[in-house]
């Protein structure tokens, strides 16, 4: 399975203690990996489609960006075999913009179904379900929000999420954010948040791998979903997790 | 009856246009003003005890914080006394540390029952004023609250902290509080006005309590709904992130506990 890493901070801050951590936990991936990030506005992604260890050490350029990529919000994909695609372009976090803002995106699951959907206005042309999925998000949410600027973002993706799951079941959890807020979808297994001590700074980690990315796995709380029919969105900016909306 | 403003952006952004006609439109509160933002997290207010607007012109020291002022979020409040004296210090915003960050608060309403409130956290605010004990009541429900931070959402503490004020102290209730990084507006009276996308004033996020909005676009009136305790909006990069009703004490416990409600999204 791919795993997914988030950080969210109210203001700039480096992943350097995190990301060496979530690369380790996740070398069986061995397909690719990316890192995104804001800066000034505006997206990057560095991704690769080498595995995230070579030899017994991770990636030269994942360890290096680790220490460098300093941002409100930064997003991580480590891409698994299954994903069954090698190209870098193909790599994980995807970006698009609409509804004003550059968005980020990071996506892991069990979800074939949603191959079937065709978004009139492509991220990328190749099948990559990923880009399907996340082609679904913004058309749903975009048509949600369309001369009603009374809705919230919340709501318009709240309602997207049901109709995904409802229209194309399977089993998602995605990061989706922009320059300030990060939501976090899912309705299957569990996405950890880990609030760390204040002398590190004021920040917020999540990840789906297994026991977290520190020492003691007690440190972290689980945000589990058992009902794939229902499913969960996480709402963080800053270093605090704002809200917990059950679909 | 005092009037709020805020501006909320992606990136910084000056409310030069609006910060005017916001002061022009709430003229008729005569007793102080105040402009709320934050530098690197921290909260910067300059406030005064004057009129906003005086024979037929702006307050000099308004105009020109309007035109210089420059941050991702910008609050305002026009004051007109409801409780206190009228002096700098009652002015708004007002400014408290808690939840492990610096925020800054601005109200209007009449809540005279939470005066005698006694804070048992310090700084206390030097204002004998309702909005500074809300403030405070707030900031103390927070801080005793902090063990519960990495575990609990804040709006779940707000929303606790929310329902013990009204049901404690009964009252008028229309706020804005922000940390610099997102803001939150509640309501249980007045509405709020708000506005995305606008062609005539700054390209953000604006929210204000003037009935009319500050130009002639499609303001949007958000206000508590029927059988609600007020309206909670969370507010952040630009956008309307999250709307939120306070529901009844009863109501609020069954909605936290998951079970299903009418009218819930599903």
């Amino acid at each position: 399975m791919c795993e997914l890493f988030a950080m969210s901070a109210g203001q700039n801050y480096t992943a350097q203690d995190y990301l060496p951590v979530f690369a380790d936990k996740s070398r069986t991936n061995i397909s690719g990996w990316g890192i995104g990030f804001f800066r000034a506005g505006q997206v990057h992604i560095e991704k690769s489609c080498e595995g995230i260890y070579a030899g017994d050490q991770v990636h030269d350029s994942f360890q290096r960006l680790a220490r460098v990529v300093d941002s409100r919000i930064i997003i991580s994909h480590i891409r698994c075999s299954k994903a069954g695609h090698q190209k870098e372009s193909l790599a994980q976090p995807l970006s698009d913009h609409f509804l004003d803002h550059h968005w980020l995106f990071n996506l892991t699951g069990d979800f074939p179904k949603a191959a079937g959907y065709r978004s009139p206005r492509p991220i990328i042309p190749e099948e990559l379900l990923a880009a399907r999925v996340f082609e679904f998000i913004r058309d749903g949410m975009e048509a949600q929000l369309q001369d009603r600027h009374d809705l919230s973002l919340y709501q318009a993706l709240a309602v997207t999420c049901k109709k995904l799951i409802t229209d194309y079941p399977g089993e998602y959890i995605f990061f989706l954010a922009n320059e300030t807020v990060l939501f976090a979808f899912l309705n299957s297994a569990q996405v950890l948040i880990y609030h760390p001590p204040e002398v590190q700074g004021e920040s917020l980690v999540l990840t789906t791998v297994s026991g977290g990315l520190t020492r003691d796995p007690d440190n972290w709380r689980a945000y589990p979903n058992a009902d794939r029919s229902r499913g969960q969105i996480l709402i963080i900016s800053g270093a605090d997790l704002l809200y917990q909306g059950h679909l | 009856m005092c009037d709020l403003f805020a501006l909320c952006a992606a990136h910084s952004h000056c409310a030069a246009t609006s910060l005017p006609l916001f002061a022009a439109r709430g003229r008729r509160n005569v007793h102080g003003w105040g402009i709320g933002f934050f530098r690197q997290n921290l909260p910067v207010v300059e406030k005064s005890g004057e009129k906003v607007f005086q024979e037929g012109r702006l307050h000099a020291s308004f105009q020109r914080l309007a035109r210089v002022v420059a941050s991702p979020i910008i609050l305002a409040h026009i004051r007109y006394r409801s409780s206190g004296q009228v002096d700098e210090c009652h002015a708004h915003p007002f400014a408290l540390d808690f939840w492990g960050q610096s925020w800054i608060f601005a109200h209007n309403g009449e809540a005279g029952a939470i005066e005698p409130y006694l804070s048992r956290h310090l700084p206390l605010l030097s204002a004998g004023s309702d909005s500074a004990r809300t403030f405070e009541f707030l900031r103390d429900y927070f801080a005793d609250a902090a063990s519960r931070r990495r575990h609990t959402p804040f709006l779940q503490i707000l929303k606790e902290a929310l329902i013990g004020l009204i049901e404690r102290y009964p009252g008028e209730y229309n706020f804005l509080l922000s940390n610099g990084a997102f803001l939150w507006a509640f309501t249980n009276h007045r509405q709020f006005l708000l506005l995305r996308g606008s062609q005539k004033l700054e390209d953000a996020l604006l929210l204000t309590t003037i009935a009319e909005g500050l130009s002639p676009e499609n303001w949007q009136k958000i206000s508590r709904q029927e059988g609600t305790w007020g309206k909670i909006l969370l507010i952040a990069g630009g956008d309307l992130v999250l709307a939120e009703d306070l529901l009844p004490p009863a109501v609020e416990a069954i909605e936290s506990s998951g079970q299903d409600l009418p009218g819930r999204l599903n």
